[in-house]
C-alpha cells in the first residue's frame, strides 16, 4: 500500500536528504520510522505527497506513482502532521467540513461529523468551538478526525505524538490502533521509541537520510530496542 | 474542487480581522471624501453662477470702448465638473477663467490658494483613497494569502490532497478578492447614498455610466493589486518578507514611476516654459504692431504730409480714400500675419508638449496607478483630456471673438519716419455686445474617454494577466516544506 523504491531526494544545496528508501507498508500494519532530527523521516512523507519531488527512485501509493500521478496517489493517503495544520478562525465542524470536502467527500452532514469527533474523543463542546482554543492533543485528534473522514487506505504521520502529554499519547495510540485494525496501512515517523515497539509491526531506524535498520514485531520481541536504537546511532 | 477552496477563502477572510478592518477603513474613508468633495463642488458651482453671473452684468453695463481698453474684461469660465467629487484632477489648478483681449486670452486665477499646504500631499478624494489606501491595504492583505498558509502549516493540509496547485490559486484569487471587494462594493454603494442624499446630481446625463464605470476600473484596479500581492506572497518563504516586498513594490509602482516618468521625459525632450512662449507671443505682436506703425506712419505722412493731425473724423478730404484703403489693407495684413505667427508659436508649443507628455505618459503607464489616475481623471472630466478641451475651447472662443468683436475695433499707432508718434481708436461697426457668443467647453464624452485611456486599461490588464501567470508559475514551484 505504501511503497518506496530507491527513493532518494538531494536537495539543491547538495544536502542528501534520503538516500535510496526501500520499504512497503501491507493493509492493517504500522511502521514506525525512528531516527534523530534531519535523519529523512519528514522528508520521506513530503515525497509521498509530492510536498517535494524526488532526485531518484519512486514513492507509490496502493501502486499510483506520487511524482508521475500526484493527484491520484494523494486520494489514497491521509496525513497527519506534528502540529495538525488547521484553521485557528473555523469551529472544529468547519475544519472537518472543509478538509473532508477537499478529500471528495461532500456528502456528509453535521451528525456525521459529530459522530467521528466523539470516536476520536473531542468532548462535545469543542464540536462548535474555534479551533485557535484547542490543545495540542485536541488538534491531533481532530487531524486523526480528518484522516479518518477522507476514509483513504494509507495514513501518514509525522511525530503525531510529539509534544503530547501522555494521557493524550496513549488515547491517540489507541486510535491509530483502532485505525490498523480497520485495515489501514501506517507509516508513522516519531522519537518515541516505547511507543514504536508497542504498536509498531514493523520498525525502521534512519540515519543521515539511509534506512540502518529494520525490523518486524517479531525480530524485536527479544531486543531492547532502546539500546539498538543508540547503537545504530553511535555507530557512525 | 473550487467550491469549498473559494468558500474556505471568503470565509477565512471574513471572520479574520481582515475584512472588518478593510470595511471600516473604505467605509470610512469613501463615503466621507464624497460628501466632502460634494460640499466642495457645491460651493464651486455657486462661486461659478455667481461670477457668470456678475460678468453678465458687466458686459450688458459696458461700453465696447471700455472692452478695448481691458477695463471690462471679457470672460469664459471654465464649469465645476460633477464628478470632480470623485477625483479633483486638473480641476483646482486649472484657471478658473481666461480673459478673452485683442492680444489673446490671458489666464485667471487657479483654485489652488484656497487649499490648505497640506493639499501638495494630494487631494483627499476617492482617487486618492483608492490609490494611496485601497491599493496599499489590499496589495498587503494578498501577501498574506500563501506564504501565510506555508506559515499557518495548513497549505501542506490542502495539498495533502488530490488539489492541483493551480485551483488552490484560483481559489485564492477569487475567494480573497471577493473577501475585498466585498468591503469596497458596500463603501462605494454608502457613498452613492451619502451623495444621492445631498442632491448630487447622479442620475443626470452620463453621470450614471461614468460612475458604472468608475467603479468597474476601481474593481480591475483592485483586482490588479490583489493579484500582485497574490505573486509577491507566492514567491516569498515568509509572511514577514513578503510584506516588505509589497511595500517596495508599490512605493516604486505608486510613487517613483510616475514621477520619474515626468523627469525622464523632461530631460528627455526639454520643453520651453508656458512664460517663455507667453514672451515670444508678446514679441511676435510688438514687432509687428511696430512694422504696422512704421508703415502707416511712412503713408500717412506721403498722403497728408508731416505733422498732419492724425483723426478720425470721416468727413471727405483729398487722400482720405486712399488712407482708408491703405490702413484697412495694412490692418487685414498685419492681422492675418499676427494670427499665423502666434498660431505657429502655439502649434510648434502644443506640439512639443505633446510629444514630451505622450514621453511621459507612456512611461508612466509601466505604473498601473498611474494608468488609473489618468483613466479615472478622464472619465471625472478632470483628466487630461478635458484639459485640452478647455484649452482648444478658449482658442477657438478667441478666434469667434476675434472675428466678432476685437477685428471691429480698431487701433492706430502711427510712427513717423522723421520721429514721433500718434494713434487712435476706431469701431468699425456697431456691435451688440448682449449677442456675442458665450464661452462653453464641451465635455469628453465617454467613448472619447475611451479611446484616450486604451493605454491605460491596457496596462492594468497586462499587469493583472501577467502578475497571475507569474504567480501561476511561482506557485507551482512553490516551496511548501
Amino acid at each position: 500500500m505504501i511503497q518506496a523504491i530507491d527513493l532518494s531526494k538531494r536537495y539543491e544545496d547538495g544536502l542528501l536528504a534520503l538516500d535510496h528508501l526501500n520499504l512497503n507498508i501491507n493493509p492493517g500494519q504500522i511502521y514506525c520510522l525512528l531516527g534523530a532530527n534531519g535523519a529523512g523521516k519528514t522528508t520521506t512523507i513530503n515525497l509521498f505527497f509530492n510536498f517535494i519531488e524526488p532526485t531518484g527512485g519512486t514513492a507509490l501509493l496502493n501502486g499510483v506513482d506520487c511524482t508521475k500521478r500526484p493527484l491520484d496517489a494523494k486520494r489514497h493517503a491521509a496525513y497527519v502532521s506534528e502540529n495538525v495544520m488547521l484553521y485557528g478562525n473555523f469551529t472544529a465542524r468547519q475544519n472537518l467540513d472543509f478538509f473532508t470536502k477537499l478529500a471528495g467527500r461532500k456528502d456528509l452532514k453535521k451528525e456525521e461529523y459529530y459522530m467521528v469527533m466523539r470516536q476520536v474523543g473531542l468532548p462535545e463542546r469543542a464540536f462548535e468551538q474555534r479551533v485557535k482554543t484547542f490543545s495540542k492533543g485536541m488538534r491531533q485528534k481532530l487531524g486523526i478526525a480528518i484522516a479518518m473522514l477522507k476514509q483513504a487506505p494509507a495514513l501518514l504521520l509525522d511525530e503525531p505524538t510529539s509534544g503530547l502529554d501522555p494521557k493524550a499519547a496513549a488515547e491517540f495510540v489507541e486510535l491509530l490502533l483502532t485505525l490498523k485494525r480497520e485495515g489501514k496501512a501506517i507509516l508513522m515517523s516519531t522519537h518515541d521509541i516505547f511507543r514504536a515497539k508497542e504498536i509498531a509491526d514493523v520498525v525502521g531506524i534512519m540515519k543521515e537520510g539511509v534506512l540502518i535498520m529494520e525490523k518486524s514485531r517479531r525480530e524485536l520481541e527479544a531486543e531492547d530496542l532502546e539500546k539498538l536504537y543508540l547503537k545504530y546511532m553511535e555507530v557512525s | 474542487m473550487l467550491g469549498p477552496l473559494i468558500k474556505k477563502e471568503i470565509l477565512e477572510n471574513i471572520v479574520s480581522y481582515r475584512f472588518p478592518l478593510f470595511l471600516v477603513i473604505v467605509a470610512l474613508l469613501i463615503p466621507t471624501s464624497l460628501y466632502v468633495n460634494h460640499l466642495e463642488y457645491r460651493k464651486r458651482v455657486s462661486d461659478y453662477s455667481e461670477q457668470v453671473r456678475l460678468a453678465d452684468e458687466a458686459l450688458r453695463s459696458s461700453r465696447l470702448i471700455d472692452i478695448h481698453m481691458g477695463s471690462i474684461p471679457l470672460k469664459g469660465f471654465h464649469p465645476p465638473a460633477p464628478l470632480s467629487v470623485f477625483a479633483g484632477g486638473f480641476e483646482n489648478s486649472l484657471p478658473r477663467y481666461y480673459e478673452f483681449q485683442p492680444a489673446g486670452p490671458k489666464e485667471g486665477e487657479t483654485s489652488v490658494g484656497d487649499e490648505s499646504v497640506l493639499s501638495i500631499l494630494g487631494k483627499f478624494d476617492y482617487l486618492f483613497i483608492v490609490q494611496m489606501v485601497v491599493s496599499l491595504v489590499v496589495l498587503l492583505f494578498a501577501s498574506n494569502l500563501v506564504a501565510g498558509e506555508k506559515e499557518l502549516g495548513t497549505l501542506r493540509g490542502i495539498l495533502s490532497n488530490s488539489v492541483a496547485r493551480p485551483t488552490i490559486l484560483l481559489a485564492k484569487l477569487i475567494g480573497g478578492f471577493v473577501a475585498v471587494w466585498l468591503p469596497f462594493i458596500i463603501a462605494f454603494l454608502l457613498g452613492m447614498i451619502v451623495l444621492s442624499a445631498g442632491s448630487f446630481p447622479l442620475l443626470t446625463g452620463a453621470n450614471p455610466l461614468s460612475v458604472l464605470l468608475i467603479f468597474l476600473a476601481t474593481s480591475l484596479f483592485i483586482l490588479m493589486y490583489f493579484t500582485l500581492g497574490l505573486l509577491v506572497s507566492a514567491s516569498t518563504p515568509r509572511v514577514g518578507s513578503a510584506q516588505v516586498a509589497t511595500l517596495l513594490i508599490w512605493i516604486v509602482l505608486q510613487l517613483v514611476i510616475p514621477k520619474v516618468s515626468d523627469m525622464v521625459a523632461a530631460l528627455a525632450y526639454p520643453v520651453k516654459t508656458e512664460t517663455v512662449v507667453s514672451l515670444q507671443k508678446s514679441m511676435i505682436v510688438k514687432t509687428l504692431e511696430e512694422e504696422r506703425g512704421k508703415l502707416l506712419g511712412r503713408e500717412y505722412e506721403r498722403i497728408f504730409g508731416r505733422g498732419a493731425p492724425l483723426t478720425t473724423d470721416p468727413t471727405p478730404r483729398p487722400g482720405l480714400n486712399e488712407w482708408n484703403t491703405i490702413k484697412s489693407d495694412a490692418d487685414s495684413r498685419f492681422r492675418e500675419r499676427k494670427a499665423d505667427q502666434v498660431r505657429q508659436v502655439e502649434d510648434a508649443h502644443r506640439r512639443e508638449k505633446h510629444v514630451q507628455q505622450t514621453i511621459a505618459g507612456t512611461l508612466s503607464l509601466l505604473s498601473p496607478g498611474a494608468a488609473f489616475t489618468r483613466l479615472i481623471t478622464d472619465i471625472c472630466a478632470t483628466g487630461e483630456i478635458d484639459n485640452e478641451k478647455y484649452r482648444n475651447a478658449v482658442s477657438l472662443h478667441q478666434q469667434t471673438l476675434d472675428a466678432a468683436l476685437f477685428s471691429h475695433i480698431s487701433k492706430t499707432t502711427l510712427i513717423f519716419p522723421g520721429g514721433g508718434s500718434a494713434s487712435s481708436s476706431s469701431i468699425g461697426e456697431l456691435i451688440d455686445l448682449q449677442n456675442l457668443p458665450t464661452f462653453s467647453v464641451g465635455r469628453a464624452t465617454l467613448s472619447e474617454v475611451l479611446n484616450g485611456n486604451w493605454g491605460s486599461i491596457l496596462s492594468i490588464i497586462f499587469w493583472l494577466l501577467a502578475t497571475f501567470a507569474l504567480a501561476h508559475v511561482r506557485f507551482l514551484k512553490y516551496d511548501v516544506r
